[in-house]
């Protein structure tokens, strides 16, 4: 935080000094100085028992800056000179993501599904050497994957907060650096995690820089990165359009780069595959969670008087997405991979919603592109941490098994995993019941009050289409024959168990009975301009 | 001299750097470029601020810098650790995952 | 004329301390030469002319290079700081104590972990 003060005593003109509202920002501040004292224990302690007190701090520090989100609930303001707004979408997804991250940070934790955990004894020793193998015996594991997760998870938080393009950079890069780290740390299979990670850096930095130099033009255009000056310059018309449309076509390439949207969606399977898999469900669900609440910040109140503009590209690019994701998935044998592919097409099904903009809901008064988008990811996140979850428990001999071919009468083995994974698919599926459904059919409802209703028609043929390749897996669960030399399913320890009952518990609870949530997320629709 | 000049010279830049992170096969090469994207960037800032006449462009570029530099570490060790068992830091060669 | 002259004296200052310090060095320390030390100074690398093969050098300077650029850039933050620093008054400093702290906590990392040692 110290850094941004300093810039913003240099943006105002008047020299004054600037006061920053910690109370304002406790859950970020939480997260952060938990990761801080992470960093300190894996400095100071000693290795037994480091994995304990990590684990027991991060969650206790989730938890914590949880309960400060909800104490903050019904703030409507702007902290830190104008940093960080403080409103009813970023608290909600701020919520979102710290509970997201729970399961997730459980999931990281387990060891008892592979001897030492999911993670590499240590990053730094080559595949294959005599070094590793000396390491393995050991059965010690890279602990530095929980301070880098809360690093992670502070930049998700500050992500969709960020009132300014710069400070919405800053937390970018902060989100995005552990995470390329953590992808390559895998256990098993460590040539495919270190060059999911380097796909992943170069991509990412690659997008990055398109984001960046679309925060440039916009400044450009605007004389402030602040995105109600933006607005304000918007409305007035007052400089060159060809910087406006430039910019925020490169700082919506950025954007659309991080939730995963087709054309920028290449590089999620080989990242989602290549990663460990608690790795890759903690990034499908919560990055897209941060990416999707900056995506919504910048377009409905930075670039809210552009919305003629960008909204037809938006068509495309939902229309894109949603196709991408669905039929490639089709085609997909590896379940991590088709995951990937399911997770593009909930990002069209997302942006379907994002495009009814500023349309109002008359009874509620609720911001339809922002509830239902914010209920979506709620739903969509619980399902994909659990389905990752469930994927790391199908094993073999080599670590986990995720061809297709090797789930083949999966229920066979173990009705219980094969239920709770048909759970997870008929919610990704959007069938009634699950939250799934109940996001769905915000979304399409926002859609079509804001006219766009073609989108929706398009939206459901593609939920049609993806709801054949998750039964298509459900039929290979519970009605083909198990290989002899299939895969077993092992019994995690209660960390996984907890993290797969909550993800099951919301997914129910939210296709039962959404109303209490609809109705906090219809409260919560509302920007601080 | 007109700033706007700048401007071009920072696209021309950016637009170097973008075509280098698409054509060069060595990862290393291909992140410098991206650098080379990051720097323009900067050089556009702090244009925009003259223009612009407030001090917020050349207060971003020092931030800029600072997440380059972050940038350059991370890069740096995870192409490392590939190229320590590889042996190759070409991005044709990770081709493990596809399909 | 006066507003120059606290420049002269840091002028001055400036030269006292390289005249002083090289100096002490010069007759206090001790006298060993060798060849790696009479050798000009390339942060490290062999200087020029490089051995035949591209000139390799070890993954530990790559390391060490890292370690340098990440603790070397915070001072950008340092220095607008420096500039302001009466007009920030204790709101800069503790923002800047904050800050120093936290990469006070990535150095001792660092340093526990063997980051600094070069073999």
């Amino acid at each position: 935080m110290s850094a941004l003060s300093v810039s913003a005593t240099f943006a105002a003109a008047e020299f004054q000094t600037p006061s920053i509202e910690y109370s304002k920002l406790m859950p970020m501040l939480i997260v952060f100085g938990v990761a801080l004292v992470g960093v300190l224990i894996e400095a100071f302690m000693g290795r037994t028992g480091r994995h304990q007190v990590q684990l027991i701090l991060s969650i206790a520090g989730l938890v914590a800056a949880f309960v400060s989100v909800t104490m903050l609930a019904g703030d409507n303001q702007i902290a830190a000179v104008g940093a960080v707004a403080v409103d009813g979408p970023a608290l909600f997804l701020q919520g979102t993501i710290l509970l997201l991250a729970i399961p997730g940070v459980l999931t990281m934790a387990e060891r008892s599904l592979d001897r030492g955990g999911v993670f590499t004894s240590a990053g730094s020793s080559t595949p294959g050497s005599e070094h590793e193998r000396v390491l393995t015996a050991t059965g010690v594991t890279q602990t530095e994957v929980f301070p880098l997760t809360m690093f992670a998870v502070g930049g998700m938080l500050l992500f969709p907060a960020a009132n300014d393009l710069l400070t919405m950079f800053v937390a970018l890069e902060v989100l995005s650096l552990p995470l390329y780290l953590l992808c390559g740390l895998a256990r098993r299979r460590r040539l495919l995690s270190q060059e999911a990670s380097l796909k992943y850096f170069l991509l990412g930095a690659f997008s990055s820089a398109f984001f960046l130099y679309g925060i440039a033009l916009l400044y450009g255009y605007s004389g402030t990165v602040r995105l109600s000056g933006i607005a304000e310059a918007v409305s007035s018309n007052s400089g060159s359009d060809t910087l406006l449309m430039t910019g925020t076509a490169l700082l919506a390439v950025g954007l659309l780069f991080k939730v995963g949207a087709a054309p920028f969606h290449s590089w999620t399977p080989d990242v989602y595959q290549g990663a460990p898999t608690p790795i890759t469900g903690f990034m499908a669900a919560c990055t897209k969670v941060a990416a999707f609440g900056a995506l919504l910040r910048v377009l409905y109140v930075g670039l809210g008087g552009l919305a003629w503009q960008w909204e037809p590209v938006m068509w495309g690019v939902a229309i894109l997405t949603m196709v991408v994701g669905s039929v490639v998935a089709l085609t997909q044998t590896d379940v991590k991979r088709m995951l990937a592919y399911s997770s593009i097409a909930h990002a069209g099904f997302i942006l379907t919603g994002l495009v009814a903009t500023d349309t109002v809901d008359p009874d509620t008064g609720a911001v339809l592109g922002v509830s239902s988008v914010l209920f979506y990811l709620l739903a969509y996140g619980f399902i994909t941490i659990g389905a990752f979850a469930v994927v790391t428990l199908v094993r073999d001999a080599g670590g986990e098994a995720t061809h297709l071919s090797q789930w083949a009468g999966l229920a066979r083995r173990s009705p219980l995993v094969a239920a709770v994974f048909t759970l997870f698919l008929a919610a990704f599926a959007g069938i009634p019941l699950t939250s799934g459904f109940t996001g769905k059919f915000a979304v399409f409802s926002a859609a079509i009050a804001g006219d766009a209703a073609p989108l929706v028609v398009i939206g459901v043929v593609m939920s049609a289409v993806a709801a054949f390749f998750y039964f298509r897996v459900v039929v290979l669960m519970f009605f083909n024959a198990p290989a002899p030399d299939g895969p077993a399913v092992a019994v995690p320890s209660p960390l996984t168990t907890v993290a797969i009952t909550l993800s099951v518990a919301v997914t129910v609870l939210l296709g039962v009975w959404p109303t209490q949530v609809l109705d906090l997320a219809d409260r919560a629709s509302q920007f601080v301009r | 001299m007109n700033p706007m000049n700048y401007v071009y010279l920072s696209a021309l830049l950016f637009s170097i750097g973008a075509a280098g992170v698409l054509l060069r096969r060595n990862a290393i090469v291909v992140f410098m470029c991206v650098e080379l994207m990051l720097n323009a960037t900067n050089l556009a800032f702090v244009a925009f601020a003259r223009m612009q006449g407030n001090l917020d462009g050349q207060v971003i570029a020092f931030f800029v810098m600072v997440v380059a530099a972050a940038e350059v570490v991370i890069g740096l060790a995870i192409i490392v650790t590939i190229f320590r068992t590889r042996r190759s830091a070409s991005v044709d060669s990770a081709n493990l995952l596809k399909y | 004329m006066n507003s120059y002259v606290p420049i002269l004296v840091l002028g001055a200052l400036s030269l006292g301390f390289a005249v002083v310090s090289i100096g002490a060095g010069a007759l206090t320390g001790p006298k060993r030469y060798n060849r790696a030390k009479l050798d000009a100074y390339e942060c490290g690398i062999e200087p020029t002319p490089q051995p035949v093969g591209g000139g390799r050098f070890p993954v530990k300077y790559y390391l060490t290079a890292m370690l340098f650029i990440i603790f070397d850039i915070e001072i950008v933050f340092l220095y607008p700081w420096a500039v302001h620093f009466d007009a920030l008054g204790i709101f800069g400093l503790v923002e800047m104590v904050l800050f120093i702290v936290t990469l006070l906590a990535a150095y001792a990392y660092v340093w526990r972990r063997g980051g600094l040692e070069w073999d």
